[in-house]
């Protein structure tokens, strides 16, 4: 078993990787008495496009399907549904599906091996029929019926079908009424057999645990699978450019909500490193403390700090500005030329630091974010504490390199909705 | 001032939050929403929002927030501030002193000029509250909720919207809110709570907090439900169904509610999403100061006779006593385990021990899992046999029907 320990933020990590390839990260929590597991695999609403391993197959599934089989994996065959087994034993028990992955989790303070028996059982065994397949289409309709009223979804949605012309990440999570209709019992067995491999999955412990106990645990309760070779995803071919710079939409909304969004077609940086320098910049020069934020508030053109992010994985890599204001266009074109002609100072680059480090660091108060960062940060390929690490390794040159190539107003585009 | 501090090794931050409390009135209302704004723009010492930001940068980017909530009849004015442990800064700064000089500073040092509040926060904040007033619709589903609330308890106190009206709020100037500021001080209770590892040495001035009146307020249910349609441009309905269920055992309560609607065990959960595929989410909240229970599901708009009979037969069900063994165990334990989670989250601990202590039960949060589990069957349907359904609302897009 792999030992980190970080003495900056006094937490260890452990990772063992089993012979089957599944990978397991425990990250005590000596003085906790809230436990917390998170099971994902790499599979999720991208993911529509694959050759097989076994049958060499290529295999092309309706949109939605990740989801689809998120939903049905909680029916067992003898009529249990696992997630109100789970809940009956007090544990908050949920599961979710992202671009990327789909996890599944629980958390509590009692009950937690018969909680891990029934996480173990039910990932470990698909119950699908014909039937059950049928009767979650309505749930599921539903579902998607409440996206589709949802102004800060679609804003979302339309900013990436503006910064992706052919990339899945511009696809509904959950898929359309329409491609989920033709979702069958094959098409999610076809898709487990293939994702649901151990060799595919990560699974992220927090709590009061002693690591080889726990991960002895969760060996007891893995089934034999057979080996299969490399899961060979087909996705349609890199983009350098954006698709279109703006998409508006009418909905329900009092003020306009925006997101501005540019694409990151940057492919040689440590991920880490240039993470950590995207949030410098924006912090700086959009951020509260900034200029601007404070001249758009005095203006009474925003009314609140500006939420931003970046989002990557290997198909796929963005930064995401987003917030209300009666006039998107202007704040657009304010955030955009800042971006390009001002850059950060000395000052606002170790203070920014500073409050980053700080909010990294907070992220290791509670079992759940931490199951739930190691387990989206593997993913990904990148473990979590290189973050806490790589602070003293950022410098203002980089930074400022990071902005010049990344923030171009050619690969910007807006979202806008509003009444 | 009341300090309380709630000493745990569990986090990497410290938590202080402190609150001012006020009964909730009509006249009020409006400028408590106000006041934490202003406050929020500068103080004597940093008198922009930008120098305090900058400083909570400084502070290892520690999180400020404020606002206000409806607890119960009272108004609180609540203003967070969260810093990381000192022991993980690097050059050994006392953060928890630090934060907590600011909190207090933004509090009860504000940016004063000529006897009033600086004219232009007032009047920027005063259009950002009336925006967010009117925007309130746009959370389809918090919006059918409160309005529900607001519809149940019309010409009552908690019928009011925490964030006040704009007409209320027209009224409103630099000079007398800085009055009203001075007055509310004067007479307000006043909280601290601060959660950590080592809380033992921060100081604390002396600040002076009224005891607040006792309110006794009595909601009573009209004899047939009211039946209220809003209609919006929605393609999903909210059901929302308000619910009186008298001044009963709380624990008792409690218990109803889950079985009810808590989690997906519930026979709401089961009945209306499970079993008859109507909707994506249903289930019930406990409003424990306000002896009501909120039903809330997202429909589309032609189930909804489908909806309410399901649901009324399942109010029905626990009147009879139509409870399982497995729901009745499955909901205490979904209680016991969230009343465990309460010292797991330092929010939570401080809202617990503040709501216990503002309406005098001060349990603490064993005592409280205990009352749980003493609850029998019997009591739940006792509790049942009492809850008379109140305000059923329904956020519709169909002006014709019903």
């Amino acid at each position: 078993m792999q030992i980190i320990r970080n003495d900056k933020i006094k937490e260890s990590v452990y990772i063992e990787t089993l012979d089957n390839g599944m990978k397991i990260i425990v990250i005590p929590k000596p003085n906790t008495n809230k436990k917390y597991i998170i099971w994902g695999t790499k599979f999720g609403s991208i993911d529509n496009h694959f050759i097989e391993p076994k049958t060499g197959k290529e295999i092309k599934v309706p949109d939605g399907v990740a989801h689809y089989l998120e939903h049905k994996m909680f029916e067992q065959e003898n009529g249990v549904d696992s997630l109100y087994k789970l809940m009956s034993l007090g544990l908050d028990a949920n599961a979710y599906t992202t671009n990327d992955h789909t996890a599944y989790l629980f958390g509590g303070t009692n009950n937690f091996y018969e909680g891990l028996d029934e996480l173990m059982d039910y990932v470990q065994h698909p119950y699908f029929t014909d039937q059950n397949v049928e009767k979650e289409r309505g749930i599921i309709g539903q579902e998607i019926g409440r996206y589709d009223d949802e102004p800060s979804w679609k804003l979302y949605i339309n900013l990436m079908d503006c910064l992706y012309k052919n990339n899945p990440v511009k696809l509904d999570i959950a898929g359309t009424v329409e491609s989920i209709s033709h979702i069958t019992k094959e098409t999610l067995y076809d898709c487990y057999n293939t994702f649901y491999h151990p060799s595919n999955m990560i699974m992220c412990i927090s709590g009061n645990f002693e690591p080889e106990k726990i991960v002895e645990e969760v060996k007891k309760r893995l089934l034999p699978k057979e080996k299969i070779g490399k899961i060979e995803r087909i996705y349609p071919e890199k983009e350098y450019t954006i698709n279109k710079k703006k998409n508006e939409q009418n909905m329900e909304v009092n003020i306009p909500i925006f997101m501005i969004g540019y694409r990151d077609i940057l492919e040689n940086e440590d991920n880490v490193k240039k993470q950590i320098a995207i949030e410098i910049i924006l912090n700086s020069l959009i951020g509260k403390s900034s200029k601007l934020y404070q001249n758009l508030y005095n203006e009474g053109l925003i009314m609140a700090p500006f939420d931003f992010y970046d989002e990557f994985s290997n198909e796929y890599s963005h930064v995401v500005i987003g917030g209300q204001s009666e006039n998107p266009e202007k704040i657009n074109e304010k955030i955009v030329k800042t971006l390009e002609t001002e850059s950060v100072s000395n000052e606002d680059f170790e203070r920014n630091k500073k409050a980053l480090y700080g909010e990294y660091v907070s992220e290791y108060d509670d079992v759940e974010t931490i199951g739930r960062i190691f387990l989206q940060d593997s993913i990904k390929g990148i473990n979590s504490l290189d973050y806490i690490n790589a602070f003293s390794k950022i410098t203002l040159d980089y930074v400022n390199k990071i902005q010049k190539e990344l923030f171009k107003e050619e690969m910007s585009a807006l979202s806008i909705i509003r009444k | 001032m009341q300090i309380t501090k709630l000493q745990s090794n569990k986090f990497k931050t410290n938590l202080c939050a402190l609150f001012i409390t006020v009964p909730l009135t009509k006249e009020n209302c409006t400028k408590n929403a106000l006041i934490t704004s202003v406050l929020r723009r500068g103080t004597k010492k940093l008198k922009t929002q930008e120098e305090i930001a900058k400083k909570l940068e400084e502070l290892y980017g520690a999180g400020f927030n404020c606002g206000v909530d409806k607890l119960g009849d009272y108004h609180v004015l609540k203003f967070y501030i969260e810093t990381l442990e000192n022991t993980y800064t690097l050059n050994n700064e006392n953060l928890l002193q630090e934060g907590i000089n600011l909190l207090l500073d933004i509090v009860f040092n504000p940016l004063i000029e000529e006897n009033a509040f600086n004219k232009s926060y007032v009047e920027q904040e005063k259009l950002n509250l009336k925006k967010l007033i009117e925007s309130r619709k746009d959370n389809k589903a918090l919006y059918a909720k409160e309005r529900c609330l607001e519809n149940m308890f019309v010409g009552e106190s908690y019928g009011l919207y925490k964030y006040g009206t704009v007409e209320d709020l027209a009224k409103i100037d630099e000079k007398n809110l800085y009055e009203y500021y001075k007055e509310l001080i004067k007479n307000c209770k006043i909280d601290l709570y601060i959660t950590g590892n080592n809380i033992d040495n921060v100081k604390v001035p002396d600040i002076s907090s009224k005891e607040l009146p006792k309110i006794e307020s009595h909601h009573i249910a009209p004899t047939k439900p009211n039946k209220i349609n809003e209609v919006q441009d929605v393609t999903q309905g909210k059901l929302i169904i308000g619910l009186d269920v008298e001044n009963s055992q709380k624990a008792a309560v409690s218990m109803y509610n889950t079985i009810l609607g808590g989690g997906a065990n519930s026979k709401l959960f089961q009945n209306v999403r499970e079993k008859a595929s109507l909707a994506y989410s249903a289930g019930s909240t406990y409003i424990r100061r306000k002896n009501a229970i909120l039903i809330q599901t997202g429909i589309e708009i032609e189930n909804y006779d489908k909806t309410l009979e399901i649901i009324e037969k399942q109010l029905e069900d626990m009147k009879n006593g139509n409870i399982s063994d497995e729901e009745f165990n499955s909901a205490k334990e979904l209680i016991v385990s969230s009343i465990e989670l309460i010292e797991e989250s330092k929010e939570d601990m401080v809202t617990f021990y503040f709501d216990q202590n503002l309406f005098e039960e001060n349990l603490s949060v064993t005592e409280y899992k205990e009352m749980i589990k003493k609850v029998t069957k019997e009591d739940v349907i006792e509790v049942a046999k009492k809850v008379k359904e109140d305000t059923i609302y329904f956020l519709t897009n169909d002006n014709v029907k019903k």
